[in-house]
């Protein structure tokens, strides 16, 4: 092992004596930078622990001068951005649906804020189009299962939901007619003939006519009590109609017999607990926007 | 391999696969109705498997004395095989789970293939199996030659090295399996863990045994930083995988940590397994084949010590930065994040310290791809360190956590540093170690620098895009004080840059292919060295045989 | 004068040993020790539940599942995070968590208050193919969950050892852990009412994956995934979040962070 100290011809540096397998370390000085490095991060450190919350002691910690919490900041921060919405939140609030519909700058805040809304909470089954896709309603159809489709029956449907666990719940259920065995097979398959004979008229050829016409009394027997005499579905009930060619679950007659045979009941879920009343109402417009309501 | 053991140490080995097969067949019985049954029984295969092999080779003509006036790098030699080996495995498995987050159907409906099974199986591979080995092997290596002393032992140097890579293999089979304790970089359950920690109480004793030996007065460097990467990886390790099995027959634990105490052990351990795994390990890797390969003194000894102790020092309160703004208490996020800002001095002075150790030596860079390598990590290093410190600033953090950012970081350390000095070192070994003049093709070695180097600015370039946008457009409001883009939107615009960087992920994995094809070459017809042998410990001095 | 003393110390590989460990014990001993001793760190609520046998079984899949590696279940005193997802997390929520599932990465969108956002089917639908539910996800999907029949015969053993690291079951309920995961996927058997007995009214009873002939794996993910954020009403109550305040006043009105 080598002791002796050297100069290395490159730096001019004295190594430090030592050698391993070769290697030999120069005894240069901690460059000025670094020291000048040291200093400036320790009193960033410094500074931030006194002003800020820093060091466990025992039960406590230090709070830090400036008295900063996470919590408090983040509460101002929304209480803030409430406060810069509130410019068109506070007259979505308080203004009625249709003097809101009139204001187009009121609008386009609607758009503006309902495009996320929606796209975080309801597309998931909805679509990001909103146009639904199967056991899905589409929204933008102008066909309602629920009330009108004015904002206002939208904004009801979101606040208790539908079949959903809320206290005030919309109810909706479509009994299992095949599974628990009111209807046998054959009636099954007569009451959808006849379900789809009324949206496609062609079907109702010579050979099943006798089908049809008994499903036409399976139907007075077990579903005109929901769907109406004429099948034409009660909107106050959530009960769809069946004459026309728009199809939660679809409109095939294989659909149609699963539909009768298991039942239905579809769950969507309250927002009550999840969207403030304004973002509930922003959404009901929104909404009513896409499918421009009513046919 | 056999050969450079004698015969007692052939029936000690045997010895010890009984007693590990033994055990394995405990697991596999006790763990008949579980997953853990099945690792059990792949316990007892690989025990078979050796101790036939060492079996039927127990008659093989023994060594001599003389072994004992060489260093012993047998283990060395099979640790970079096993490094290699896992390199391409880890990053094969690294492509399929970003081609994977491109193309969603790539999991085939598969169980065993989905994404959350695979990410861990790509983590573990590269981290542990590529760059534990690496590790272990260079260790071994760097500590015989700078205490010129012959490693302490024969057996227990197989043992560590084969047991390491049992554990690895417990890990990812058990991945794929659903065995997992949800630990990032700590995934694998209780009893591989038990197994991890006997491994390393041997990894240690070995390691301090022969540091006995020494014939320099003064420990080396590198040595400094392998002795930090054993012994703090072992308290981390420890720590973090205190559990509770369900039952002695069950692979499943629970971990004794709750919710916000889990949380800060968790990041304790797992931003210190980066700082003393893949920092402090392969920071001995540049402090010993970078100034070979330079051949150069360190530029100072000085920052040597200043960077080192800072390293150790500091680097233990950083952990609570990947935990800013959640449920932990502030104080400790800023204790996280102080520390980590002043955790940049030691890092930039060991960067430093290796790139002015190239002074008067520059000229070699520009035609010597394998010092290239180790020049590229010092840079990498540099900016990594950089970059975290940056991101551990609150605000700054506030914008990519839980994005790509991250991803991107780790990339820039884990492609730019662990991968690179990992690469340059191995060059530089490899020929040495198998008395070859140089490696069997300098030109691959050019070929698979610049394949990893655009490999990994294409990844890391991505992920920076995909990380910062995505940060940002989580963040944007609308002209009316709303969010403006919905949490699809923002996956919608991942999809270029996930392409991106499977892209540039295969550029890397090919360049580890080549690498490995132009080793394999070395050992099978290299050009042989004209001095050979002079590569020697200290005058030989009878060491204990059996030890 | 240091560099003498180092000069010494690198002289004695134990003696650097020691001082390495005594140098790395520090932080972690400041950072760790004192989230045991700070009452503060973890609030103090009353209503505060623990899982349902069924509901830690599903918990267990999400994490064999390896779901920690896309979603991440904290949402950060951010106020875009909290307009995004809801009230920022509570260090109470994850009490009962052995291991915490917080993330680090946010591939998929957070879930810590996933639960009752969306029905069971939708979850049932997306587990199987998240295609057929958001065409753009990159999420695999999880077929073999809803065919696979899940173990409950070892559930008493898991809640034991959740007990043994501090989750306060009972004897009661470690014995009748497999009934209950059972019951909570029956809706209007016996047993149904007992574990709603055991764990309170809150406890969701229900069909799950839609079939109630079968307690699957696919039962216990979605039986976990709705009850994430509604173990306790903490981070609804007196916090700023103007998201939702839950109609009926929580037992014992839990005292959050920003009261104390
Ligand atoms: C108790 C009331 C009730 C009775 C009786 C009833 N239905 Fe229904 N039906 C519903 C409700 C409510 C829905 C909508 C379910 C939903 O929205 O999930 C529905 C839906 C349907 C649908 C699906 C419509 C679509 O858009 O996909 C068909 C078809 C149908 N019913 C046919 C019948 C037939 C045929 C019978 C008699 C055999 C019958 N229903 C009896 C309440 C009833
Ligand atoms: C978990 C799935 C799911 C989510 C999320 C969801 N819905 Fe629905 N929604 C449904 C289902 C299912 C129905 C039909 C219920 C039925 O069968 O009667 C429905 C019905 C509706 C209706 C009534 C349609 C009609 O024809 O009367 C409106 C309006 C509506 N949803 C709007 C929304 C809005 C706005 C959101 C987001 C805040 C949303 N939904 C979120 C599943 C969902
Ligand atoms: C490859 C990453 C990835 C993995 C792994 C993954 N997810 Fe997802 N997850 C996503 C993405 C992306 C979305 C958003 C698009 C969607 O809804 O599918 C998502 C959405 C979700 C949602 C709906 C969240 C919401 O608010 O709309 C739930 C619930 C969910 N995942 C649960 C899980 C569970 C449970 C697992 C594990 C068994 C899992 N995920 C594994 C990426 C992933
Ligand atoms: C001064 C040095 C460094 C600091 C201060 C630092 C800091 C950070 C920070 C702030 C994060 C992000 C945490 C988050 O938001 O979730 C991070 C993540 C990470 N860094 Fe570094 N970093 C440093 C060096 C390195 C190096 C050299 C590597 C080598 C590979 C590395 C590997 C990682 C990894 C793997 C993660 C991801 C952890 C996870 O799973 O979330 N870091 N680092
Ligand atoms: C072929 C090269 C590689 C490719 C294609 C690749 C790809 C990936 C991908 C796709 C992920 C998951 C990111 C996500 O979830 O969004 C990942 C994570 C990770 N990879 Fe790699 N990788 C490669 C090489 C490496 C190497 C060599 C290392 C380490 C030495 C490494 C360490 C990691 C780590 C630590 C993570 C976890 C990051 C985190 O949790 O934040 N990777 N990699
Ligand atoms: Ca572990
Ligand atoms: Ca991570
Ligand atoms: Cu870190």
């Amino acid at each position: 092992m080598s002791e002796e100290v050297e100069v290395d011809p490159v730096t001019g540096e004295q190594t430090t004596g030592h050698e391993w397998n070769g290697i030999k370390e120069l005894d240069t000085a901690v460059p000025r930078g670094i020291l000048i490095f040291i200093i400036v991060t320790h009193l960033f450190a410094f500074g931030y622990w006194v002003l800020m919350p820093a060091f466990p002691i025992g039960w406590t910690y230090t709070k830090g001068l400036l008295g900063i919490n996470q919590h408090e900041v983040v509460e101002q921060a929304l209480v803030q951005l409430q406060d810069e919405r509130a410019s068109w939140t506070q007259k979505i609030d308080q203004l009625p649906f249709n003097e809101i519909q009139a204001d187009q700058a009121l609008m386009t805040n609607v758009r503006d804020s309902g495009r996320q809304l929606f796209g975080d909470n309801c597309a998931a089954c909805h679509g990001q189009d909103a146009r639904g896709r199967s056991n899905y309603p589409d929204l933008t159809d102008g066909d309602w299962l629920w009330g009108d489709g004015s904002p206002e029956a939208i904004a009801e449907t979101l606040r208790v939901g539908i079949n959903s666990g809320h206290a005030e719940t919309r109810m909706a259920q479509m009994p299992a007619f095949g599974r628990d065995a009111i209807l046998d097979r054959q009636q099954v398959r007569q009451a959808a003939l006849y379900i789809y004979s009324l949206s496609h008229p062609d079907a109702s050829t010579p050979e099943n006519i006798d089908q049809i016409e008994g499903g036409r009394t399976v139907f007075a027997d077990n579903c005109a009590g929901c769907h109406g005499e004429n099948a034409q579905g009660d909107r106050e009930a959530g009960i769809p109609n069946l004459t026309d060619q728009y199809w939660l679950y679809g409109g095939d007659l294989e659909t149609i017999i699963e539909t009768i045979h298991g039942g239905r009941a579809g769950h969507m879920p309250t927002w009550d607990e999840r969207l403030t009343p304004t973002e509930m109402k922003t959404l009901a417009l929104y909404v009513h926007d896409l499918g421009a309501g009513a046919p | 391999m056999i050969s450079g053991l004698t015969r007692d140490e052939r029936v000690q080995g045997l010895g010890l696969l009984a007693v590990v097969g033994a055990a394995g067949l405990v697991l596999a019985v006790a763990g008949r109705w579980d997953a853990l049954g099945i690792h059990g029984l792949l316990i007892v295969l690989c025990c078979a498997l050796l101790a036939g092999y060492v079996f039927f080779r127990l008659g093989d003509p023994e060594p001599t004395e003389e072994r004992l006036s060489r260093y012993y790098d047998d283990p060395t030699k099979v640790g970079i095989a096993l490094s290699m080996a896992w390199a391409i495995f880890g990053m094969f498995i690294g492509v399929w789970v970003a081609s994977q987050l491109a193309w969603p159907d790539l999991t085939f409906g598969q169980a065993w293939s989905s994404l959350g099974r695979l990410r861990p199986s790509h983590t573990t591979g590269v981290i542990f199996g590529f760059g534990g080995n690496a590790l272990i092997a260079t260790s071994y290596h760097v500590v015989q030659r700078t205490s010129r002393a012959r490693l302490a032992g024969h057996v227990s140097p197989w043992f560590v090295l084969l047991g390491f890579n049992l554990f690895c293999l417990l890990a990812v089979t058990g991945y794929s399996m659903g065995i997992t304790q949800s630990k990032e970089y700590a995934e694998p359950e209780w009893y591989a863990d038990i197994w991890l920690v006997v491994v390393w109480v041997t990894y240690f004793v070995l390691y301090l045994r022969t540091l006995a030996r020494r014939k320099e007065p003064h420990i080396y460097v590198a040595n400094w930083y392998y002795l930090a990467f054993i012994v703090v990886v072992a308290i981390l390790h420890i720590f973090n995988n205190l559990a509770v099995p369900v039952s002695l027959g069950s692979s499943k634990s629970y971990t004794i940590w709750p919710g916000v105490q889990d949380a800060m052990v968790q990041w304790w351990y797992g931003h210190n397994a980066v700082a003393f795994f893949l920092t402090a390990g392969f920071l001995a890797m540049m402090y010993y084949y970078l100034p070979k390969r330079a051949d150069r003194p360190i530029f100072s000894y000085r920052l040597s010590i200043l960077s080192f102790w800072g390293i150790t020092f500091f680097y233990m309160w950083a952990g609570s930065h990947h935990l800013h703004y959640t449920a932990l208490p502030q104080w400790v996020q800023t204790l996280g994040m102080t520390f980590s800002i002043m955790l940049l001095v030691p890092s930039w002075a060991s960067a430093g310290n290796a790139l002015l150790t190239l002074r008067g030596a520059w000229h070699k860079v520009r035609d010597d791809a394998t010092l290239r390598f180790m020049v590229v990590a010092a840079i990498f290093y540099g900016l990594s360190t950089f970059e975290g410190s940056f991101l551990a600033i609150r605000p700054v953090n506030s914008l990519s956590h839980y994005t790509d950012w991250t991803v991107g970081h780790v990339h820039a350390g884990a492609l730019g540093w662990v991968a690179f000095i990992t690469f340059g070192s191995i060059y530089t070994l490899v020929p040495s170690l198998w008395g070859r003049a140089r490696m069997y093709s300098p030109a691959l070695i050019e070929v698979h620098f610049w394949l990893a180097l655009a490999g990994t600015l294409v990844y890391v370039f991505a992920m920076w895009n995909s990380g910062i946008i995505q940060g940002l457009m989580w963040r944007t409001y609308t002209e009316s004080d709303t969010l403006a883009y919905t949490f699809v939107d923002t996956l919608v615009a991942m999809y270029p840059y996930y392409i991106a960087r499977a892209f540039g992920g295969l550029l890397f994995l090919l360049g580890a292919i080549v690498g490995s094809f132009n080793i394999w070459m070395t050992v099978k017809r290299g050009p042989v060295a004209v001095e050979a042998g002079r590569d020697l410990p200290a005058a030989a001095v009878a060491l204990t045989p059996g030890e | 004068m240091a560099e003498l003393f180092h000069r010494k110390i690198e002289r004695t590989a134990i003696g650097f040993v020691l001082a390495i460990i005594a140098a790395a014990s520090v932080g972690g001993l400041v950072e760790i020790a004192p989230l045991f001793t700070i009452d503060d760190t973890v609030e103090d609520v009353a209503d505060m539940r623990v899982y349902t046998p069924l509901e830690l079984a599903g918990r267990d899949i999400y994490i064999r599942e390896g779901c920690y590696a896309c979603h991440s279940q904290m949402i950060r005193t951010l106020a875009d995070e909290v307009d995004r997802y809801g009230p920022y997390s509570l260090a109470v929520e994850s009490q009962y968590d052995h291991p915490m599932q917080w993330g680090s990465k946010r591939t998929g969108p957070d879930l810590a208050r996933i639960g009752g956002k969306y029905s069971d089917v939708w979850h049932a639908m997306h587990m199987n193919n998240p295609r057929d539910v958001v065409p753009q996800s990159n999420m695999p999907g999880y077929p073999w969950l809803a065919t696979t029949p899940l173990d409950i015969s070892v559930l008493p053993a898991k809640l034991s050892a959740q007990r043994a690291v501090g989750v306060p079951y009972t004897d009661e309920m470690i014995a009748n852990a497999a009934r209950d995961a059972q019951g909570q996927a029956t809706p209007d058997s016996d047993a149904a009412f007992e574990a709603m007995e055991r764990y309170g009214e809150k406890t969701q009873v229900s069909a799950f994956d839609g079939i109630t002939t079968q307690v699957t794996e696919l039962d216990a993910l979605i039986a976990y995934l709705q009850v994430l954020g509604q173990l306790t009403q903490a981070a609804y109550v007196d916090t700023a979040a103007p998201e939702a305040m839950p109609d009926e006043d929580p037992a014992g009105a839990p005292a959050t962070q920003a009261e104390q």
